[in-house]
């Protein structure tokens, strides 16, 4: 790899414990101006350090042991526990959302991982974790925001256009005819913050993982390659899972002889 | 040809365990004007919704000409019956836009033919200078007038009317059912509207049928009730 002659300074347990007078200092402020946030500071800093250290952990057993299946359990897990986040943020949980959700977020990211590490960088083998694991992650967790977005945005439209949809129902309109504008704008508010984050990269802000290469000594160059890809990736993989996700969701709201259904009137 | 249009056989509609609708029997004849009346809650837009399918019996059977409505593909049964609600809903763009929907919903094209665009306009009583014009900057009555002309782009058999009139002003409320009759003198097309105005039905001259709490008190022509009504 092309790098520079550059010496990665490791972190030791001490410095992270200077570093924790970071968040005492801010806590200090909060318990001087009553915010009244102390409390969750701590909180969150501790988590941050637990969660975090547990990853680091997890990774370099992970990295060690190097069995495709493990690898593939891993991402399985993060594409669970990202449906769950998603389901659990909606006001309306139904018994199939998690499903769709999982289904929706497999494929987008699926398709959108295996195109950019079997296609564009064909790493070796093909489930090596140090390509796949973050960069499944990354695709998972935009995904996980999208979706999110995506079926709170469709829920709120139909019950906001319910007369709308009817109107188009009497006319005899399909049920996705009438629903149309509402799975457009759940699309379009999927995708808004991933091509709001497009516009601005590297001017407002330069993103975590691109950081985090040149710290550990990536020349910039190559991190910003990596991270042109990566945001590719993410828009595409946001457009499918919240087009899927839209395109499914919907439907709970019709019966099969295109009635909106009498809970939502 | 007195052929029978809709006909209701012991139609029952409840929603969350309330009767709303009761053993309704009912024959509405073709190209006929036929009015529902009836206090508030009575249940006349519940009935009128499970004409086209809007909504589904709880009990009973609805034929449209002799076969039950179940059995008419859905999206059929509501170009033949078509359906203007108490709150005219526009959408987006030009008046043009709007009465291009019935057409591009059945055919995925925008071309709909001119003619039959300033037909509908002036069966529903709109000038034909309006197709250009922007729906949402239409005036309330405006609005309720294309609605109604954008429902006969299907070309129905029948027109279902829930209270067209009710946002509406008594004058303009009166034209618009002046223009709701000329439809059933010109076109043979069915009407059955729901008001709980009795004079609207004097305008009309249709069949009244009275409902009340669900059930059907009494169907008669519009003399009678006319006298019922100031006899009490
Ligand atoms: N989902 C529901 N659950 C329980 N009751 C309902 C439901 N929907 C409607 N109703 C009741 O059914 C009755 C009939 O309602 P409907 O809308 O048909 O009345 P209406 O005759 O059209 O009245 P209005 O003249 O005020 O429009 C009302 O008492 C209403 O409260
Ligand atoms: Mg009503």
């Amino acid at each position: 790899m092309e790098g520079f002659n550059y010496n990665l300074i490791d972190i030791s347990y001490f410095d992270l414990l200077i570093s924790l007078g970071l968040i005492i200092v801010a806590a200090g402020l909060s318990r001087f101006q009553h915010m009244g946030i102390e409390r969750d500071l701590f909180v969150g800093a501790i988590r941050t350090f637990i969660q975090l250290l547990a990853v680091g952990y997890l990774l370099k057993y992970v990295f060690a042991f190097d069995r495709w299946y493990l690898i593939l359990l891993i991402i399985f897990i993060m594409i669970i526990v990202a449906s769950r986040t998603v389901t659990q943020r909606q006001r309306k949980k139904t018994k199939e959302l998690p499903y769709i959700v999982g289904f929706a977020m497999t494929a987008g990211s699926g398709i959108t991982v295996f195109v950019a590490t079997q296609i564009l960088l064909q790493i070796k083998p093909w489930y090596e974790p140090h390509y796949l694991i973050p960069l499944a992650g990354m695709v998972i967790g935009n995904s996980m925001n999208g979706s999110t977005l995506a079926v709170e945005r469709i829920d709120s439209e139909i019950q906001s256009r319910k007369l709308e949809i009817e109107a188009y129902l009497a006319l005899g309109a399909t049920a996705r005819q009438a629903a149309r504008t509402c799975i457009r704008s759940a699309m379009r508010a999927a995708m808004i913050p991933t091509i709001n984050s497009m516009m601005v990269v590297g001017i407002v802000a330069l993103p975590g993982m691109m950081t985090g290469q040149i710290l550990s000594g990536t020349s910039p160059l190559i991190a910003v390659k990596y991270q042109i890809i990566i945001m590719y990736m993410i828009a595409f993989s946001v457009a499918i899972s919240s087009f899927i996700l839209a395109n499914l969701r919907f439907n709970r709201y019709f019966t099969s002889d295109h009635r909106l259904k009498e809970e939502v009137l | 040809m007195n052929k029978t249009k809709i006909e209701l056989y012991n139609v029952g509609k409840t929603k969350n365990r309330i009767k709303i609708l009761k053993d309704i029997n009912l024959r509405f004849g073709s190209g006929k004007i036929h009015i529902l009346i009836g206090p508030s809650g009575a249940g006349k837009t519940t009935l009128l919704r499970l004409l086209n399918r809007m909504d589904e019996p709880s009990s009973g059977k609805i034929e449209y000409d002799g076969k039950d409505i179940k059995d008419i593909p859905v999206l059929e049964l509501r170009r033949r019956i078509g359906m203007v609600f108490q709150i005219p809903v526009i959408f987006d763009g030009t008046v043009k836009n709007n009465l291009s929907v019935p057409y591009s919903l059945r055919t995925n094209s925008n071309h709909v033919n001119e003619e039959d665009l300033i037909n509908a306009l002036e069966l529903s009583g709109l000038r034909n200078d309006f197709l250009e014009r922007r729906a949402s900057d239409l005036s309330v009555g405006e609005k309720q007038r294309l609605t109604v002309a954008r429902a006969l782009m299907n070309k129905p058999d029948v027109l279902l009317l829930d209270e067209p009139t009710s946002a509406l002003d008594h004058f303009t409320g009166i034209k618009l059912l002046e223009s709701i009759k000329k439809l059933n003198e010109a076109l043979g097309l069915t009407i059955i509207m729901v008001t709980h105005q009795l004079e609207y039905a004097r305008i009309l001259d249709g069949r009244v049928i009275n409902l009340v709490n669900g059930t059907i008190v009494r169907v008669e022509e519009v003399e009678d009730s006319f006298l019922d009504s100031e006899s009490i």
